[in-house]
């Protein structure tokens, strides 16, 4: 079989792209509970199936996945803890909806990885493309490269760190949690956000609609450097701290399951 | 909130403009009354990562006027009765989510078993070796319902 490593090779079903082939691959070698699979001949599918037989069914708690060729969507939706490794870079969408994974992306990742993460640890170490971490719920995204725009866009927990730069509209309409930026962040930084905290090392070309200066405090100083000595990240930058405005915020006026949305 | 206000709130939804854990699942739990029963809480090890992680989110709020927590995974907030010493407000809340989340009492939680599509633990990330639910995902058929003709 050809090597999967492009959009052609795979084959779905045109009634909904859904690719066909729901079988277990069971390609793996297992040692214990640590596992490890070569990607390069599998669909998206096949390797999400192996990853949650794996950790779901077999009691496995290390996976490492060699070969992920970029494809989009890989490491969704895993609800458990558990380490995975991916040895080289994903597409779109990776590591969406998880709860609890430890994750190690060794390449870079695309558009909106870790779109709507619950819980766990996702260290990039490369690049990550816009719309990194939305929704974003809960648990530490660290990307040791540099964000593209909209970064955190519709945040609502957790803390999304780089050690490079970001687009612009980072934190558009954030409502809860934390970015930390270690060097510059584009246009429009913060627009329309409800809450949270950003930090940023750099220098900000503008600020967006409602995002001020916040004044720092002791309890910066601690979450700054206890993130940077969790990941080994050496010295923390000179940090401002960016904060909701509230001119705009109608928050209180929202109905009791309104509220609820953004909690 | 007594046993009987929230029986009469379960079967008049209109009553109540919030939605509590309690009435979801009809009944209040003893770590919403005793905090000596949410005491032995490890949030550390109940969390992955070398910190809180997702729980430095979670704080203590006020719904109805009464101390609560939110569970995101039901979509409700679990009210907190007993007193809260000062300076632990947080940790308290922390510690009452995470017993409400590891009993299985989330609603959350309680709906996996019918809808849970596809493998997945039962409670969640926080309890190692949890049951796997979601292996039999079965379309849920409302009695006496037939498809319209053409379809």
């Amino acid at each position: 079989m050809d090597a999967l490593t492009g959009e052609s090779n795979i084959v779905y079903d045109a009634r909904g792209l859904v690719e066909p082939n729901a079988d277990v691959p069971k390609v793996s070698s297992i040692d214990g509970e640590k596992a490890e699979f070569d990607a390069q001949n599998l669909t998206t599918r096949q390797i999400n199936l192996e990853l949650r037989w794996l950790i779901n069914e077999q009691g496995i708690t290390d996976v490492t996945v060699k070969n992920p060729g970029a494809k989009h969507s890989l490491g969704v939706g895993l609800l458990t803890r558990c380490k995975i490794t991916f040895d080289g870079s994903l597409g779109y969408f990776g590591c969406g909806i998880i709860d609890g994974p430890e994750v190690h992306v060794k390449g870079r990742v695309g558009w909106s990885a870790c779109e709507n993460m619950m819980s766990g640890c996702v260290v990039v170490e490369g690049n990550a493309g816009s719309l990194t971490g939305a929704a974003m719920r809960g648990g530490d995204l660290i990307v040791k490269g540099r964000l593209g725009a909209r970064t955190g866009i519709d945040q609502k927990g957790g803390t999304i760190l780089t050690m490079g730069s970001v687009g612009s509209m980072t934190g558009f309409m954030m409502q809860r949690g934390r970015q930390v930026i270690c060097e510059d962040a584009g246009h429009g930084l913060g627009d329309s956000m409800y809450d949270g905290v950003i930090y940023v090392g750099g220098k900000v070309k503008s600020l967006g609609i409602d995002c001020v200066p916040g004044e720092w405090t002791d309890a910066d100083t601690e979450f700054i450097d206890r993130k940077f000595r969790i990941y080994e990240l050496g010295t923390p930058p000179t940090f401002q701290k960016f904060v909701c405005g509230k001119k705009l915020y109608n928050y209180d006026n929202l109905e009791a399951s309104e509220r609820k949305l953004v909690l | 909130m007594s046993e009987q206000n929230v029986a009469t709130e379960r079967h008049n939804p209109e009553l109540t403009v919030g939605i509590s854990a309690e009435y979801l699942s009809g009944k209040r739990f003893p770590y919403q009354e005793d905090i000596s029963t949410i005491e032995d809480v490890d949030l550390m090890e109940a969390t992955p990562g070398q910190d809180l992680n997702w729980l430095e989110d979670i704080t203590l709020l006020v719904e109805d006027g009464v101390p609560a927590v939110f569970d995101r995974y039901s979509n409700s907030f679990v009210k907190i009765y007993f007193e809260i010493p000062k300076g632990r407000e947080d940790e308290i809340a922390r510690k009452v989510l995470i017993k409400h989340l590891t009993s299985g009492n989330s609603y959350g939680i309680q709906l996996k078993e019918a809808h849970a599509k596809f493998p997945q633990p039962e409670l969640g990330p926080w309890v190692k070796g949890s049951r796997t639910v979601g292996t039999d995902w079965k379309r849920s058929v409302l009695p006496g319902w037939e498809a319209p003709a053409g379809h």
